[in-house]
């Protein structure tokens, strides 16, 4: 070729340049294509695996919650929740999402942005739970809109069902979203706890969560780039919580509750327990709420306007009255008074009667009794609840004979009870006093009379009274109130190993010294309450002898009340008299006398006990008094 | 009448040590097409280009070259007229902000800007072929860069910056194997790098880069700490993509690919090298690398022994073409280059390039075929 011949244009040079410039661009194309297969490979690889492989966790359903006789009170049913994937939100404008959220999913907007920002400042969430219990609109809405809003993802997850009249509310508590604020507490670090997680917030969900709880399955799945899945590798099961058995009694709780509901104020207390071991057969405080509010509906807009409701009505109905009210106990105080007379000697069973007097005068102030019942003994002073002879009975035990019987009856402690947030009676001291009463700090005698008719140094929960009478009724045994019965056992499960069952343990009771003869006289006088001509003879039942005492406790000073200051209602009891199984209490807010309303809802209760155990229709008084 | 003229000499002289590494690259690259997008239906269509791509390539080989560079100019113009039509909305279809389809109907949409390089490299040839005496002068620079910028300029408006790259290389090659001045190739070379910097700098001051190619370049230079959701993400997957296939490629288990699960954009054509990477490995692209040095060896082997300067220029545009585009991007995919939308030639799914690029063989075949005939 002539032309490529040509030295004077360098041709041949030219080419070559030309040729070994190509050659070299594709070596440094092979010399790269080596870094990143050989040299780099595995990392690329593995970082390509992890963006494709997601491990989804699969929630457990929490253990079933039964009563006593195995019936189901609390269940987790499946339900479909709304995940926002925050791997695909990355970067994105989360504002803008919130107003097509709340209108395409019915949210609460505030409640979005809240959660947002939860994303924002804490990177743990690795998806977010958006909606729950999404109905099939929801679901469809989600379908539709997979383009716009590639986040959105549905998932199935247990959800808690509650009774949903609000039985036993306050005993089982709720379950509800970990908050960043329990995240952040070590008590709730330590146990591993992740964002997101459903855990028990009230009740005997919260306090035994970790039982009932089970263990997250996961599902390790691989993804597109937009998150949506395409195919499972492996799929490892939950295991479930473990079931727990109350010592609730489905039957009186129930009683119990329509008992309260029937009130003219609809507020009260009722507590059954069994007096031999601390088993809480009935809690049932009024009024009640909706537990599946927390469970269910708190991130909708409507929930969010319930609980709002709750927190500010004035009832306090989420308020368990059985453990957190603090009530005066007005004559139920005269049974631990009572006992403590004749163990520390103030009277003694052959020599007990003292003067009623209509009253006693103290300095220039008169004290009255409701009536005048001579000179009395013990039984007749109990039977009648003549405050004449308990305000001497009072002044010969003296304030520290007073305290020494609080302390015997621990009525000054928490019960020790399974729920939390439970709270610490006061009881009369000169201390509580000089706290109460500043402007007049030092103890007198009219202190020691008024600390002696429960009506203004003493503010007992009901929890702590009902055992402190019925440990009197045991003869001096004081149980720890519990409601668990026990946790069946849950069998092992791919990488879950099994957990055993658990059966309450009492711890041993604490032995209050009561003479035999010392018991037998005062449960003459509750036995005489109920079936001699008491005060609370109404509700004698023939065959089952109830041994109690009415209590009426003074809202505001006499005269005043009426309407809604009328006096809070008490009766403490427990049956048979001299063979207790059973103890009961009621005590209903601002009604009146305790023998009018707190008795027969009492009475109401042993009904229903009666049938139970005795197969029989409960014996009704011939005649109603 | 294929036969007539297909006679024996001729099918003797013809290259099919050529023809069969290009289509041996097209098959390869269908497969990998397959590969990517196995539910769509990309690699028949690229089957279906390869038969009219082959077609093509027979009837241009077995035209002399010559008489084709002689109606060069017409062939030009037609191709500005495309360019000029492709702009005319109704006509020039708008895919991702670009307007570079023509739409035909019945046959489906084509794209001028691959086309165009033929007569392009055509007027090069035609203008620069004549036996050459002493260094280019001004005026025939001129001349040269006239006939690019007009093709470039158009396709500037469409606009699509990454095919009027492809345009610059024909010119240099021919330039600087016309006996420019040393003196101005390195002058050219020194501005040119030095040049980059500053109109990088410029360009993000006065806005004309956009922050998002500035975002693709940053990626470049770091990968591992660049936006890998928003601008960088194209690199950061595909190297993710190059790096799975390791050694010996993920073959069997295609399902959960890169490309399958959505993660590696265009995977059948812009980053069709690195769907190859991950099926077939270390061996398969390095084997695919080694196919395009063979390719081009031949075309340099063409060149040198065609029969006169506008043949070997011709062939020398193509290859300045090709080479220059499949290190764009391969360069591209393996993250030592900025995103741009440049189609490796014979791999990438798209009828229009295949085409492109075999016509261009063809020439060269036609140039081989008729060394010894003066």
């Amino acid at each position: 070729m002539k032309f490529f011949e040509d030295e004077s244009q360098n041709l041949r040079a030219r080419f070559a340049t030309i040729q070994i410039i190509v050659f070299a661009l594709l070596a440094v194309l092979a010399g790269r294509l080596y870094f990143l297969q050989i040299v780099r490979g595995s990392y690329y690889a593995e970082r390509a695996e992890n963006q494709r492989i997601r491990l989804l966790p699969i929630p457990a359903p929490r253990g079933v919650i039964m009563d006593r006789y195995g019936r189901v009170i609390v269940d987790s049913r499946p339900i479909y929740n709304i995940i926002l994937s925050r791997e695909d939100v990355k970067g994105k404008d989360l504002s803008a999402l919130v107003e097509p959220l709340s209108q395409g999913l019915n949210l609460d907007p505030e409640f979005l942005r809240e959660r947002f920002e939860q994303m924002r400042t804490m990177p743990a969430f690795e998806s977010v739970r958006i909606k729950e219990n999404a109905t099939p609109a929801d679901i469809a809405w989600v379908e539709a809109h997979k383009l716009e809003f590639p986040e959105l993802r549905v998932e199935q997850q247990p959800q808690r069902q509650y009774p949903p009249d609000g039985l036993l509310a306050h005993v089982l508590g709720y379950v509800g979203e970990i908050s960043p604020k329990q995240l952040e507490d070590p008590k709730y670090k330590e146990k591993g706890y992740k964002p997101g997680d459903i855990i028990g917030q009230e009740g005997v969900e919260a306090v035994y969560d970790e039982y009932l709880r089970g263990r997250d399955g996961y599902r390790r799945v691989v993804v597109d780039s937009r998150g949506h899945i395409q195919a499972v590798l492996e799929e490892v099961p939950p295991q479930p919580g473990q079931d727990m058995v109350l010592t609730i009694d489905l039957d009186l709780q129930r009683a119990a509750e329509e008992q309260l509901k029937k009130m003219p104020t609809k507020r009260g207390v009722i507590i059954v327990m069994d007096p031999n071991n601390g088993e809480i057969l009935a809690m049932a405080s009024y009024p009640t709420f909706d537990p599946n509010l927390f469970s269910q509906r708190i991130t909708t807009r409507e929930g969010r306007a319930e609980y709002a409701a709750l927190l500010r009505d004035p009832q306090h109905p989420l308020y368990n009255r059985a453990i957190r009210g603090r009530y005066p106990p007005g004559s139920t105080w005269k049974i631990p008074m009572a006992i403590a007379g004749l163990e520390q000697g103030a009277i003694t069973v052959e020599h007990s009667r003292l003067l009623c007097g209509g009253g006693i005068l103290i300095g220039n102030k008169f004290t009255r009794c409701m009536g005048n019942h001579g000179m009395p003994d013990l039984r007749t002073a109990i039977m009648k609840s003549c405050d004449g002879y308990f305000y001497r009975l009072g002044l010969k035990m003296g304030i520290d004979g007073i305290m020494r019987m609080v302390d015997e009856l621990e009525l000054n402690k928490r019960t020790g009870v399974d729920l939390p947030h439970e709270l610490r009676s006061w009881t009369p001291s000169p201390e509580f006093k000089a706290r109460f009463n500043p402007r007049d700090p030092q103890w007198k005698d009219i202190d020691t009379v008024y600390a002696s008719f429960g009506q203004v140094y003493e503010f007992v929960t009901p929890l702590a009274l009902l055992r402190a009478i019925a440990a009197i009724g045991v003869g001096g045994k004081l149980y720890t109130p519990h409601l668990l019965k026990e946790f069946r056992p849950v069998r092992e499960m791919g990488p879950f190993p099994a957990r055993p069952g658990k059966v309450y343990e009492q711890p041993a009771p604490k032995i209050v010294p009561i003479r035999p003869e010392h018991h037998k006289l005062v449960v003459d006088g509750m036995w005489a309450v109920v079936n001699d001509a008491g005060t609370a003879a109404r509700i004698r039942m023939p065959g089952f002898d109830i041994a109690g005492k009415t209590g009426t406790a003074q809202v505001v000073s006499l005269g005043k009340d009426v309407g809604k200051n009328k006096d809070h209602s008490w009766f403490v009891s427990y049956a048979p008299a001299y063979k207790p199984e059973i103890a009961a209490l009621a005590l209903i807010e601002n009604v009146g006398f305790g023998a009018s309303y707190a008795a027969p809802a009492v009475r109401a209760i042993y009904d229903v006990y009666y049938e139970k155990t005795r197969g029989a229709p409960a014996p009704q008084l011939a005649m109603n008094r | 009448m294929m036969a007539a003229i297909f006679e024996k000499r001729r099918y003797r002289d013809f290259d099919w040590l050529l023809a069969i590494l290009a289509t041996g690259i097209v098959l390869f690259g269908t497969w990998q097409i397959y590969n990517a997008q196995p539910t769509a239906n990309y690699w028949q269509k690229q089957l279906i280009g390869l038969a009219i791509a082959l077609v093509t390539m027979l009837v241009v080989a077995l035209t002399d070259y010559r008489k084709v560079v002689q109606y060069a100019p017409a062939f030009y113009i037609f191709g500005l007229l495309l360019l000029v039509i492709v702009l005319i909305p109704g006509i020039g279809l708008k895919i991702n902000g670009q307007r570079c389809w023509i739409g035909v109907p019945g046959v489906g949409q084509f794209q001028p800007s691959e086309f165009v390089k033929i007569p392009t490299i055509l007027m090069l040839a035609r203008q620069f072929g004549k036996p050459r005496q002493g260094p280019l002068s001004w005026k025939e620079i001129a001349i040269g860069i006239a006939i690019l910028a007009l093709p470039v300029g158009l396709i500037l408006l469409e606009p699509d910056a990454g095919s009027a790259l492809t345009y610059f290389p024909l010119l240099a090659v021919v330039l600087f194997l016309s006996a420019i001045r040393l003196w101005i190739v390195i002058a050219a070379l020194v501005l040119g790098l030095a040049s980059v910097p500053t109109a990088y700098t410029i360009g993000v001051k006065t806005g004309f880069i956009k922050s998002y190619q500035q975002e693709r370049i940053k990626v470049i230079l770091d990968p591992e700490n660049a936006d890998r959701r928003g601008y960088g993400y194209h690199t950061w997957q595909s190297i993710l993509t190059v790096g799975r296939g390791r050694v010996f490629g993920t073959w069997g288990e295609t399902e959960y690919s890169q490309s399958r699960l959505k993660f590696l954009p265009e995977p059948h054509t812009d980053f069709i090298f690195a769907v190859t990477a991950e099926t077939t490995g270390f061996v398969g692209s390095i084997s695919l690398l080694i196919a395009y040095v063979l390719l081009l060896s031949r075309l340099f082997s063409n060149a040198r022994r065609a029969p006169d300067r506008t043949g070997m220029l011709v062939i020398m545009g193509l290859i300045g073409g090709l080479a220059f585009q499949i290190f764009i991007n391969i360069g591209m995919v393996l993250g030592l280059l900025p995103v741009i939308g440049v189609p490796l030639p014979l791999m990438s799914a798209g009828v229009s390039s295949v085409l492109a690029t075999f016509i261009g063989i063809g020439f060269a075949i036609s140039v081989r075929m008729r060394r010894f005939v003066n």
